[in-house]
């Protein structure tokens, strides 16, 4: 059994791959163990081996077999080589065709959607009190009733923006909206099917 | 120890980079690239038998090797015209074998070796020479190739990693590696016949 560590550097010794200083490391190694020495001579044996039986030169015939063969496709390309060309070239026209077809059918550019547009505040006129200790409603449906409003008032005028309603709006209303905790914006978008209800409650903070 | 630039001064005799016949071919003689592949066919055929396996198939890497070469001609550089023929030919060779695998694993290689023997040829330098050759067709693609150009070629380790386009480093490991596992398959084959 030879010194797997050393086998690699044995295997390269074998071929005359290495420098001087990892030759004479081997062999300072291959005098101490047997193995590795049965190992070198045996993978000096196999390459021979290898040499030999590779050595056989081929007939003269294979040599002008393939000259000819390539000269002869040189002079007469394969019609198959020719007609896959023609297939590629037709492909690719063909390609190109929808292509262009799908550019010239492309529509305008989308114009950008419009801004959503304000359609009502609603302040919240009654809070209900707080649910009593020991109650079985959950907090959401108690949040829920916090932001249901008794009837939509209707601040801004349709069709105001959000960032120009606070100075529209009658400054009275304002203030009696500012003063509810829970308010509803609604607001309306370019898609009639598409309403955003902004629900907020302020906390008291200062502004 | 045979080198690139002795192989390329074997091939033709003319310093590569004043190559006369390449020169005509580029310019569109086909007898001058008759000539060109005189100059290189023993580097290409026989490099492709050894990684192939069997002449057919070497013949066919050959023709694609060679045919490649002409429509590369004008992109050739002349200094580099083996190194060139030797990367080709692996590649081609590599892709045929990837249509067609022909890396066999250890015990069916041996398997087949044992069933390939010939009675009279059980001890005989014949049996142990068919032994070498089909232990080629057990190491991977890498392993064999590196084996074949550094071994049966005759390149240096340098010249067959610029060939193949890899580090001196994983040559000589996949070189060592391939004499190895080329070691074993012998003393494994040798022990199941005894």
């Amino acid at each position: 059994m030879s010194c797997a560590i050393w086998e690699e550097r044995v295997a390269l010794f074998a071929g005359g791959d290495l420098g001087t200083a990892e030759a004479a490391a081997v062999e300072r190694h291959l005098s101490a163990c047997a193995a590795c020495s049965a190992l070198a001579a045996d993978l000096r044996l196999e390459l021979d081996g290898l040499r030999a039986a590779h050595a056989e030169p081929l007939a003269a015939e294979r040599y002008a077999a393939v000259r000819g063969r390539v000269l002869a496709e040189l002079a007469n390309p394969p019609r198959r080589r020719v007609v896959w060309a023609w297939a590629w070239a037709a492909a690719l026209a063909v390609a190109a065709a929808a292509v262009l077809v799908v550019v010239m059918r492309k529509p305008a550019a989308i114009p950008p959607p419009e801004p959503p547009r304000l359609v009502a505040i609603v302040p919240k006129v009654e809070r209900p009190a707080p649910p009593e200790r020991g109650s079985n409603r959950s907090l959401r449906s108690r949040k829920r009733i916090g932001w249901q409003a008794e009837a939509p008032a209707p601040l801004g005028k349709v069709g105001q923006t959000l960032s120009s309603v606070n100075q529209q709006v009658d400054p009275v209303l304002s203030r009696a909206v500012e003063d509810s905790p829970v308010r509803m914006v609604q607001l309306a978008t370019a898609d009639p099917n598409v309403v955003i209800y902004w629900l907020f409650e302020e906390k008291g903070e200062e502004r | 120890m045979k080198t690139l630039a002795l192989a390329a001064v074997e091939a033709g005799g003319e310093p590569e980079g004043r190559d006369s016949a390449l020169e005509a071919a580029r310019a569109g003689d086909r007898t001058a690239f008759d000539l060109l592949m005189r100059r290189h066919e023993r580097l290409v055929l026989r490099t492709a038998h050894r990684l192939a396996g069997n002449l057919e198939d070497a013949q066919d890497a050959s023709q694609e090797v060679f045919l490649r070469l002409y429509r590369n001609l004008a992109k050739l550089d002349t200094g580099n015209l083996a190194a060139w023929l030797y990367r080709v030919t692996v590649n081609v060779c590599h892709d045929a074998q990837r249509r067609r695998p022909a890396t066999v694993p250890m015990e069916d290689a041996l398997e087949l070796a044992a069933a390939g023997g010939d009675p009279q040829q059980c001890a005989g330098e014949a049996e142990r020479r068919a032994l070498l050759l089909r232990s080629l067709r057990m190491l991977s693609e890498k392993e064999r190739t590196a084996l074949v150009l550094r071994d049966l070629e005759g390149l240096s380790t340098a010249e067959v990693a610029g060939a193949l386009g890899s580090s001196v480093g994983t040559v000589r490991s996949q070189v060592s590696k391939a004499r190895l596992k080329v070691r074993d398959f012998v003393e494994r084959y040798s022990r199941r016949r005894l």
